[in-house]
């Protein structure tokens, strides 16, 4: 298990734990980001929010709520 | 429905569903725009006519969900539950179902009758995705239609699943739904407790939902219509399920992944960044470039402007003379003639000169956000605007400002979340215009001479401690903290604009201000001129008379009573500052004319205002008009942007309170250096 923040890009991932309070959760989940989906990496720079792709979207999510996000290896790279 | 019989659709969908374009295209130019009841809200209605039948269109706004997080979702859940509304066009994104199915799985509960428009139809084709809308149509049990806004076919397709949900009444079928919350331990039991038919639309499906989602709104209203007894077990029930609105966003987005099966060809489970993307988002190149292409839709918004300014500017000085002398020859009182020329014509004038910026401020802010580009500013300038409280997006209108604050304020409306609109508009005041610095670097050469770039240096240092500073005070009183959150955000794929909707979107917008900036010009405008009104010596005025009873006062903060009036017609336009000391000391010019047609300068001004303002007064006047509200159509703008008069009345009166503070302290250092 590891956060969102500790991934690499074009890596594949699946969400396995979401912390925080409820507004955060609905927002997150509004976006298509939930337990089990599987998003893919594709921006994980200091300077700039985490950029994913999940759900047929680009989201971009920032750092500090990166943390919130418990995350394991996805099936394929 | 009206009482006049007429059917009403309410149109609903994620952001960036296109609900704004179909919305525009529907009414045309039968659109109104306000507020929602005692809301910031604002309240889009328009009306079409089809088959000879009336229809009323309400756009509500785009939110991600019905939750409670946010008063735009509050109204826009309570509205389509209310029963107001007929219909519910409910828009998802074609090109991006899976997710914006969401607002639809939000919705399941809510027994309104709906259909389902899968916009950009044509961009999932395009990505190689087919859709069988009879699968879908099916498993929900409503019209499901496929729609592009560029194909003419889509609109027919469109009034046809309308007159359909409205004879039918079609309603969300939640069965498969409800069978996968029934998983979530004690769901049942919270769902026997909610009697059927007690709030609005709500179905007890839809309530018991919110409910396990903790929504503080639904609970209470549910627990009025429970006994003691059932209140407690409800909120021991509710309050037994941990990640209650986890559970039933796996739940929802299951439901939804069991439409789309048998329905959706080609899942898209990868993508790659294309190579404009990767310099746009890049940390170091992507800021470069959202820079340039802001300041490149600076310059071109000022060139639609252009003309509007020339005619506004030239014309009410020509036709002015010849409907002066026309009225005094039928023998018209000289304070009607003041009226028609220099209020009703002037403002005219004044705000045909601002139009033509407001249209090209509010064309290329809209092409930005229609291409998709705008996420991507917002993404890049995120950590720096968020030290100040703001979103990435906010750059645009600090940069706008420089050129034009009513461009600042304009810009703004790109910014979703209400507080901080606000801020940002109140934030990008502090940033001088152009017209300050057309006037600012004149009076620092007239009395600093080459020290004058130091004042510049030394007025951006203030620019950047008063945004800092503004951002903590107004920021602290306008968001709350819970609504302090960071970027979760949507970078949508590049569209093509839509350049008809687009410049219909532009000009409607355009009409609109114009005419609510008139009647605020007029009226000040009005005030103004009576308050200046003098026969010969501008000293004479009133507004003279009061400068100097209180001049004692304003002594102490720098200003003789010839600056300080010049600093309260900055307020007016920035442009009116120099006017009106030039006015005021050659006795030349009636102070009302001075203030709008700007300064024809004296030559020997210059000679005349060093003998009578000293150093320090001339430098704590310089900081008051730089950081003095900006003018009257900028606070005009900042007011619909903001829908709120109490919020741009605070920020103004901030403004003058810090203004004279500045200046205070200005004239006392001045004091001792000089």
């Amino acid at each position: 298990m590891k956060n969102l923040l500790e991934t690499q890009v074009n890596e594949k991932v699946i969400i396995e734990k979401i912390e925080g309070d409820t507004r955060f959760i609905s927002r997150i989940t509004s976006m298509g980001i939930t337990i089990g989906s599987e998003i893919l990496i594709l921006s994980n720079d200091k300077r700039t929010p985490l950029l994913v792709f999940a759900r047929d979207t680009m989201i971009a999510l920032n750092r500090e709520d990166c943390k919130k996000l418990e995350v394991k290896q996805g099936n394929s790279k | 429905m009206t009482k006049m019989g007429e059917p009403i659709i309410a149109l609903l969908g994620q952001p960036n569903s296109g609900k704004s374009t179909l919305f525009n295209v529907l009414t045309g130019s039968h659109q109104h725009v306000g507020n929602w009841p005692g809301k910031t809200v604002e309240k889009k209605e328009g009306t079409f006519v089809h088959n000879k039948k009336n229809f009323i269109v309400t756009d509500l706004p785009g939110t991600y969900s019905l939750s409670a997080n946010s008063d735009e979702e509050i109204i826009t859940r309570d509205y389509i539950a209310s029963g107001i509304a007929d219909v519910v066009c409910i828009l998802a994104d074609a090109s991006q179902l899976e997710r914006s199915l969401y607002m639809l799985a939000d919705f399941a509960g809510i027994e309104t009758p709906a259909f389902l428009l899968l916009n950009m139809i044509d961009v999932a084709e395009k990505q190689g995705k087919k859709i069988n809308i009879n699968v879908i149509e099916q498993k929900l049990k409503i019209p499901v239609i496929p729609f592009s806004a560029p194909r003419q076919n889509s609109y027919e397709a469109f009034y046809e699943a309308l007159e359909k949900a409205l004879t039918e009444k079609p309603i969300l079928d939640t069965s498969s739904l409800q069978k996968g919350l029934e998983s979530i331990s004690n769901f049942n039991e919270i769902l026997s407790l909610i009697p059927s038919g007690i709030i609005l639309k709500y179905s007890p499906l839809w309530l018991a939902t919110k409910s396990i989602e903790k929504d503080k709104k639904v609970i209470a209203r549910v627990q009025e219509f429970q006994s003691e007894k059932q209140a407690n077990d409800f909120n021991l029930l509710v309050n037994s399920i941990n990640d209650g609105a986890l559970k039933t966003g796996e739940c929802k987005f299951t439901w939804i992944d069991s439409i789309l099966k048998d329905s959706f060809i080609f899942k898209q489970t990868s993508i790659s960044l294309s190579k404009f993307d990767k310099l746009a988002i890049s940390p170091r190149w992507g800021k470069l470039i959202a820079v340039l292409i802001i300041l490149l839709g600076l310059v071109l918004s000022f060139i639609p402007g252009i003309p509007f300014m020339a005619v506004g500017m030239s014309v009410p000085s020509m036709i002015s003379p010849i409907i002066q002398e026309a009225l005094t020859s039928i023998g018209c009182p000289v304070f009607i003639i003041g009226i028609i020329c220099d209020i009703l014509i002037n403002s005219a004038g004044f705000c045909l000169a601002m139009i033509g910026l407001i249209f090209g401020v509010t064309l290329v802010f809209g092409l930005l956000e229609e291409v998709g580009y705008l996420a991507r500013i917002s993404y890049v300038f995120d950590k720096t605007m968020s030290k100040i409280g703001l979103q990435g997006k906010s750059i645009m209108p600090f940069l706008m400002s420089f050129g034009c604050n009513i461009g600042g304020a304009t810009g703004a409306r790109v910014i979703d979340n209400w507080a901080q609109r606000v801020l940002t508009i109140a934030l990008a005041w502090a940033v001088p215009c152009s017209a300050t610095w057309a006037i600012v670097p004149t009076l620092s050469s007239i009395f600093f001479g080459i020290w004058a770039p130091v004042i510049i240096v030394v007025i951006f240092a203030v620019m950047l401690l008063h945004i800092y500073l503004t951002s903590r005070i107004i920021g602290h009183f306008l968001i709350k903290q819970e609504d302090r959150c960071g970027l979760i955000m949507e970078l949508p794929p590049y569209h093509h604009p839509k350049w008809k909707n687009l410049f219909k979107f532009v000009l409607d917008r355009v009409k609109e201000i114009a005419f609510r900036m008139y009647k605020v010009v007029v009226l000040i405008s009005f005030v103004f001129w009576l308050l200046t009104y003098s026969s010969g010596d501008p000293s004479n005025s009133i507004l003279s008379q009061i400068g100097k009873v209180i001049e004692p006062i304003t002594l102490f903060f720098g200003f003789t009573w010839e600056t300080f009036l010049a600093f309260i017609s900055s307020g007016i336009s920035k442009e009116a500052a120099l006017g009106v000391l030039n006015s005021l000391y050659t006795s030349s010019q009636n102070l009302y004319s001075a203030t709008f047609n700007g300064a024809a300068v004296t030559s020997n001004l210059q000679e005349l205002l060093q003998n009578a303002i000293t150093k320090p007064q001339a430098l704590a006047f310089i900081f008051a008009i730089t950081f003095n509200t900006p003018c009257i159509m900028a606070i005009v703008s900042t007011y619909q942007e903001s829908h709120s008069a109490k919020w741009t009345g605070i920020i103004a009166g901030y403004y003058i309170g810090l203004a004279l503070l500045l200046a205070f302290i200005v004239y006392h250092v001045g004091l001792l250096i000089f």
